[in-house]
């Protein structure tokens, strides 16, 4: 498969720390990709060596499938737009003027910048001085920055950082639209898990600079599966039925807790257990969240 | 995309006020070195441009080197507190936007140089020097601003580059401006060659005698010391390589 964005063991060592310890990204063409992890897990410098801000000190990196060195950096990177950390920008020029320079630098006609400006929502603000501007919307300047002359890959580094709640909303759904709208791919970090629930069709989770897993996140929920909670008036009762019909469970307290399964078949079982009287008084059924999946994995609290 | 490069710092340039530092740094130099012209030129035949050319070198020592820091400064803190560099480095060579900081200073200086010069000229005919312009004086005296400032003016775009907090380049801007006064006034001193500021001093041609009695000064030509200027061209070409390393090797 052709990949927007292949890494391979790429590493980045500072003095005695390894903060990037042998990554190896694949990210498909049009598709979110979430790029998780804690606070300091290696997010930024991943994303800023994939960009040629920082040099790896091993590994490679394939964009567009070529193999990115100091001499072709610069032509693979013009399909590409970024928003690294905070948002870069000119305070004493106005949006307009920051966007221009952008635009001139990429060597793209002028009228781009009014789309950008549309896209992200800045067009009664354009000429405002940036120093005025709140921190929301330095962050959507950033953002239409990056989108000038669509790129075909656009890396967001937590792009809602800063953000009111409404803001977050509105850049989750900006960031979800981009691939069918503008046919891109984006990788975006976070280390709010639970916005990657709502963002990403794929993730990748590193922690402590190693890449503890990716895939698509569906297949990520799949595998780790939720758990459904029954409770009983009569556990004995419910516990010797399940034995008998097979079903694996643990005792929790006063409840009987069953791995996640199909509705339809959690369905019969609960009917199964209700004629045997069993006495069911309630049934709960838990999807693991992206916490509890990155719980599992790490063992470990996140910053939420 | 060198245009576009050149473009966009122009651009960046916009509500810097850049143009007015130099015009004010440049016209307070001019008033001083013209201060009282009139009475001055009586009192040395007539001999106004040597004058002039004594002048306004030692002048610009004290004004240049703080003008030169706080121009660095104007072109260069924007990237550091906007952090654009992480976005430009996505789009232009590092290497780049370091050489094009350094052009647009030089292009800075190089009109600062020109107004005092034309100044000079304008001042010449209008008050009617009586000793008329040699050309190679000019030359001179384009050298003697122009090669120390442009080793001045990597020292601060480097600095100003490296500190978040631009005081310490400002800092720097005015230490240098003593540096090169004192360099004045200790002609014989191997250590003006050690600080750029001192080049200001070194690369003088113009000498002179004052007669206490008749309060008449005598100004003469000295020769014009190429092996400094060859030591000073060496040295802010190891300046600008050693600086733009620095640079282009540092992460963002």
């Amino acid at each position: 498969m052709n990949y927007v964005i292949e890494t391979d063991a790429l590493s980045k060592r500072y003095r005695d720390s390894e903060t990037v310890d042998r990554v190896s990204l694949r990210i498909r063409p049009g598709c979110v990709y979430g790029f998780l992890g804690p606070n300091g897990a290696g997010k930024s410098t991943t994303m800023k060596m994939l960009l040629g801000l920082v040099k790896p000190t091993g590994g490679r990196i394939l964009l567009f499938g070529k193999e990115m060195n100091g001499k072709n950096r610069l032509q693979l990177l013009k399909r590409t737009g970024s928003l690294i950390e905070s948002p870069s920008c000119y305070g004493h020029l106005t949006g307009r003027e920051n966007l221009e320079i952008v635009q001139t630098l990429k060597g793209i006609p002028e009228k781009e910048i009014d789309e950008a400006l549309d896209i992200v929502r800045l067009t009664g603000q354009q000429n405002k001085k940036v120093a005025e501007y709140s921190l929301g919307m330095k962050q959507r300047l950033g953002l239409a920055a990056a989108l000038l002359g669509r790129p075909a890959l656009l890396l967001l580094d937590e792009p809602t950082n800063g953000l009111d709640p409404a803001g977050i909303q509105e850049m989750r759904e900006l960031i979800s639209s981009l691939p069918e709208r503008f046919h891109m791919t984006v990788m975006v970090s976070s280390h709010l898990l639970s916005e990657m629930d709502q963002m990403a069709e794929d993730v990748g989770i590193i922690h402590h600079g190693r890449l503890i897993c990716q895939g698509s996140l569906k297949k990520l929920h799949e595998r780790f599966r939720g758990n459904v909670r029954l409770r009983t008036l009569h556990q004995a009762t419910a516990a010797r039925m399940l034995d008998e019909l097979a079903v694996s469970y643990r005792t929790e307290g006063t409840d009987l807790v069953l791995p996640e399964r199909p509705k339809e078949e959690l369905a019969g079982l609960v009917a199964a257990l209700a004629a045997g009287g069993a006495g069911i008084v309630g049934v709960e059924a838990k999807e693991k969240s992206l916490e509890d999946i990155f719980l599992s994995l790490t063992g470990k609290q996140v910053s939420l | 995309m060198r245009t576009g490069a050149w473009k966009t710092e122009r651009m960046k340039l916009r509500r810097r006020h850049v143009g007015l530092l130099t015009a004010v740094f440049c016209g307070i130099g001019i008033l001083w070195g013209t201060w009282e012209l009139g009475e001055r030129l009586e009192l040395c035949g007539g001999d106004g441009y040597r004058m002039l050319f004594l002048q306004l070198p030692l002048i610009d020592t004290i004004l240049l080197p703080t003008m030169l820091a706080m121009l660095a400064s104007r072109l260069c803190d924007a990237e550091v507190k906007g952090g654009t560099l992480k976005l430009l480095c996505t789009m232009e060579e590092k290497g780049r936007i370091f050489d094009m900081k350094l052009l647009m200073g030089i292009g800075y200086l190089c009109l600062f140089w020109a107004a005092q010069a034309a100044a000079t000229v304008l001042f010449a005919v209008g008050m009617g020097f009586e000793v008329s312009l040699i050309p190679a004086h000019m030359l001179c005296f384009a050298a003697e601003i122009l090669f120390p400032s442009a080793a001045v003016l990597i020292l601060q775009v480097v600095l100003s580059f490296f500190f978040e907090n631009q005081i310490i380049p400002l800092a720097a801007g005015l230490v240098g401006s003593f540096i090169g006064l004192f360099a004045w006034f200790f002609p014989g001193n191997p250590l003006r060659a050690a600080f750029p500021w001192g080049y200001y001093s070194l690369l003088g041609f113009i000498g002179y005698d004052w007669d206490p009695a008749t309060r008449i000064t005598h100004f003469y030509d000295m020769p014009f010391d190429l092996a400094m200027a060859a030591v000073l061209l060496l040295a802010t070409v190891a300046g600008y390589a050693a600086g733009k390393y620095f640079f282009v090797r540092k992460e963002l």
